[in-house]
């Protein structure tokens, strides 16, 4: 059995936008969200990049997450909800309260033995172990200095002053939340971003998480278009998420230290810049997810949806190369998009538009607009949401699958931020125009050495 | 000033109304918490965070064992916050 896949309702959160319109649309204008990383984070330690793309508020209660669940669900998962919910709205599902106390719901017109959950993470819920680890240790250290306080003032030393000052200043940099949450396991697990979205909407088939950095979302729809085509599924909810703002900068500072993020004395709204010979790296995103409904085209027509794209193929390879660098020959880049090429039954030609990993670091994209030359030359558009949002690592591919399924809708797509002089004579996208988008492209490539290619087409 | 009595009934009765999704008027002083408002282990443990949250004072787990009924959860509170007698 092989069915058609169509994308019917797509849900996202950037920092460009907290919902798919505000997000689109300012894509379509240009916009970035860049802003000076939190000023507190130098307090433990100085860091080379000096921005991030922060996330705008978002309001959790307009997408059925109660206060109570705020305090038991890590973000990560709670943008996972958010997106899954705008996602089932814009695909025309009706979602009932099921049990009010659990926050579930029940999704009518739809058999949820037949409906499967596919999310991509990078770090899972790792904002929330750091929290409830700083709990852990700074609650006795800081019982700790608050008697070394009094036991200075009861002496009446002189140094007691000072030192009570050291004490004061030391337990003001243990941030911790009030308590060590005791749903901690239940936030941390990498699989809670699917589990928990399985759960808030009742969906029994298939429910997967899938941890490969930057490739993860590519991944989880790749693999959730493979289980709605063979059959065994009518519908998925799919796509990646990511939360990367601990209060102390750490998971900034590694990305940091491996010199991977942005740096140098541009503007911030101009350090951004994949494709440019000035790039210096990615801009470090707080954070994102995007969530597509993939359906059988079958079954998605019968309940009057109406499709926004259709995925057409898939493929992943591995580098096999380096944990932290992607392998210069390319071999495997090659090779994840031919075979995507091939499995969607479609040639380099078909290709009207590329959705690119574009990072902004120097050898993604030297390595990426090389294999983009050689397989294509310069006919297909080629854009970077990153220029635009950042890298939001575990929803970076989703967000982009996200971005070339609007594009295929909307026959246009945003221009390449910052791109003054490009490394490579590519069809890089300069203005918002009408175009003929009618496949297209997009991938990812992974620390670890993951890749992961989808093909999608006007329906 | 120590907080009016009335008021922290009326806010504890808001928050085990939030967590267990219960009718209001099933809360009362005597109501049991596990066995009467129907609150399972994982539901004790949310209203334990969610009664920390709204009255910014930690729970230990002694202190938790304690709080069987309604009542128990207003005593304690109210010990707490210095409102006895007031």
């Amino acid at each position: 059995m092989s069915r058609r896949v169509a994308v019917t309702g797509i849900g996202v959160i950037a920092p460009t936008g907290a919902d798919t319109d505000s997000f689109w649309s300012s894509c379509l204008r240009g916009e970035t969200r860049v802003a000076g990383i939190p000023a507190h984070w130098r307090r433990y330690a100085e860091f080379a990049s000096p921005v991030w793309a922060p996330l705008p508020d978002i309001d959790f209660g307009r997408y059925g997450i109660s206060r109570i669940e705020r305090m038991q669900l890590d973000k990560a998962t709670m943008l996972a909800l958010s997106a899954s919910r705008q996602a089932l709205d814009a695909a025309g599902f009706v979602c009932r309260v099921k049990d009010e106390k659990k926050g579930t719901c029940s999704v009518e017109s739809l058999d949820p033995q037949r409906a499967g959950v596919f999310m991509g993470t990078g770090v899972g819920g790792l904002t929330s172990l750091i929290a409830a680890e700083a709990n852990h240790v700074f609650t006795p250290l800081k019982s700790s200095l608050q008697q070394m306080r009094q036991a200075g003032a009861e002496a009446g030393d002189a140094a007691a002053g000072p030192i009570g000052d050291i004490a004061d200043g030391m337990s003001d940099m243990m941030i911790m939340p009030p308590r060590f949450n005791p749903f901690i396991v239940s936030m941390i697990m990498p699989n809670a971003c699917s589990a928990a979205t399985g759960i808030k909407y009742s969906l029994h088939g298939p429910n997967t998480s899938y941890c490969c950095a930057c490739a993860a979302g590519t991944v989880a729809l790749g693999q959730a278009f493979r289980a709605v085509r063979a059959g065994g599924i009518d519908m998925a909810l799919a796509g990646g998420v990511e939360y990367l703002a601990d209060d102390f900068g750490g998971i900034f500072r590694g990305f940091d230290i491996a010199k991977t993020l942005v740096r140098g004395e541009l503007p911030p709204e101009r350090i951004n810049r994949p494709f440019d010979t000035r790039r210096s790296g990615f801009l470090f995103s707080e954070g994102g997810a995007a969530v597509l409904i993939l359906e059988a085209l079958d079954t998605a027509l019968a309940r009057g949806a109406e499709p926004i794209a259709e995925i057409r193929g898939y493929a992943e390879t591995f580098d096999g190369h380096n944990i932290m660098m992607l392998d210069p020959r390319a071999t495997q880049i090659t090779r994840v998009i031919r075979e995507a090429l091939a499995d969607a039954s479609v040639g380099g030609d078909d290709i009207d538009y590329v959705n690119a990993h574009a990072t902004g670091t120097t050898l993604n994209d030297q390595v990426e607009s090389g294999v983009l030359a050689e397989l294509f030359g310069d006919r297909p558009l080629v854009n970077a949401t990153k220029s635009l949002i950042g890298h939001t690592i575990g929803a970076a591919g989703a967000i982009e699958a996200a971005v070339t399924a609007l594009s295929i809708r909307d026959q246009t797509t945003h221009v390449c931020r910052n791109l003054e002089e490009p490394i490579a004579d590519l069809s890089f996208v300069r203005s918002v125009e009408q175009r003929p988008i009618r496949t297209a492209l997009t991938h990812s490539f992974a620390f670890g050495g993951h890749n992961a290619a989808l093909v999608l087409s006007a329906c | 000033m120590a907080p009016d009595t009335a008021d922290i009934e009326s806010r504890i009765a808001d928050v085990i109304q939030e967590v267990l999704r219960v009718n209001r008027d099933a809360i009362k002083p005597e109501s049991r918490i596990r066995e009467d408002l129907g609150a399972d282990s994982l539901d004790t443990v949310t209203l334990l965070m969610a009664l920390e949250d709204a009255f910014k004072e930690s729970i230990s787990d002694e202190d938790a064992e304690g709080l069987v009924t309604v009542a128990d959860v207003v005593t304690f509170v109210k010990a707490r916050a210095g409102a006895q007698g007031a």
